[in-house]
């Protein structure tokens, strides 16, 4: 069993092993009877890495070349078609409009609550309208 | 008229279908140990994520492949190695297999000019001692 990275890199930077496994599992679960060696998966963990290492240099390089500081996603779905990497993208952007989605109610929620630079008066309508709110709600459950 | 289409994503052929995610800061952590990498946006380690399982579908199942061309149930290095060899789209984890003995027999070009390591890779403690088979390097072999 390896333990040294072979790869070369400074720091420790793995996948978590058990991670992998189950998802090792989930990929060959119709496929009862076959099974993943540790040596082997302890290899797949490093092309993962790689895999990883070289996605984000390709995006980096497709971002500086936009004058970017900050890899967006487009720049990861660009950065997998020119490494022929194509048919991944529709889920990837699936995915991410998913994320933005959370995103977006993410922070309306906290948005809704953002009490921060509010003064006494506001915190009072505030606290005001959200127990009539809550009253209402109430009220108009039906009775169990 | 057909639509164009890049084909389908690893998987969705199979009905494969993975639950378990990445730990998306340590993506993100792989991501930045280049040092050329700086800023990423939130929804960006969360794409690479999904690239990664895509990317894990498919070399695990052709992984798994070259085990069942070898009629053996379990995946070995070799038969990750073959994979990788066996597919331009993993051309760049060439380096990280070298280091593996090739697999005997399946319908694999194995390269054996790759292998300037002198010791003969992980050493297969369980080889031959996995369910007493014998069956081995005798396999026949077809690459000619």
């Amino acid at each position: 069993m390896s333990d040294r990275e072979f790869g070369g890199s400074n720091d420790d930077l793995s996948l978590p092993k058990a991670t992998v496994q189950k998802i090792i599992s989930e990929i060959l679960a119709n496929d009862s009877g076959i099974a993943f060696a540790r040596e082997s998966r302890d290899l797949l963990i490093e092309c993962c890495v790689e895999f990883i290492t070289l996605i984000s240099s390709e995006a980096n390089e497709i971002a500086d070349k936009e004058a970017k500081k900050t890899i967006a996603c487009e720049h990861v779905t660009t950065a997998l078609e020119q490494l022929g990497y194509p048919d991944y993208i529709p889920e990837i952007l699936k995915v991410a409009q998913e994320h933005k989605v959370q995103q977006a109610t993410r922070e309306k929620k906290q948005n809704k609550f953002n009490t921060a630079n509010m003064d006494e008066d506001e915190l009072t309508r505030l606290q005001a309208e959200l127990f009539r709110s809550a009253t209402e709600k109430f009220s108009n459950q039906p009775a169990e | 008229m057909p639509l164009a289409n890049v084909g389908n994503a690893p998987g969705v052929a199979e009905g494969i279908e993975v639950k378990t995610k990445f730990p998306v800061a340590r993506i993100k952590r792989i991501m930045q140990a280049d040092e050329d990498v700086g800023k990423v946006a939130q929804v960006t380690p969360v794409a690479v994520s999904k690239a990664l399982e895509l990317f894990m579908i498919s070399l695990v199942t052709k992984a798994a492949s070259e085990a069942k061309s070898r009629s053996s149930k379990r995946v070995t290095a070799a038969h990750l190695k073959a994979a990788v060899l066996n597919d331009e789209q993993f051309d760049f984890l060439n380096d990280i297999v070298s280091k593996v003995a090739d697999a005997p027999g399946g319908g694999g070009n194995a390269a054996k000019t790759d292998n300037d390591s002198d010791e003969p890779a992980e050493p297969k403690k369980k080889r031959g001692a996995t369910r007493g088979r014998k069956k081995k390097v005798a396999d026949p072999i077809d690459d000619e």
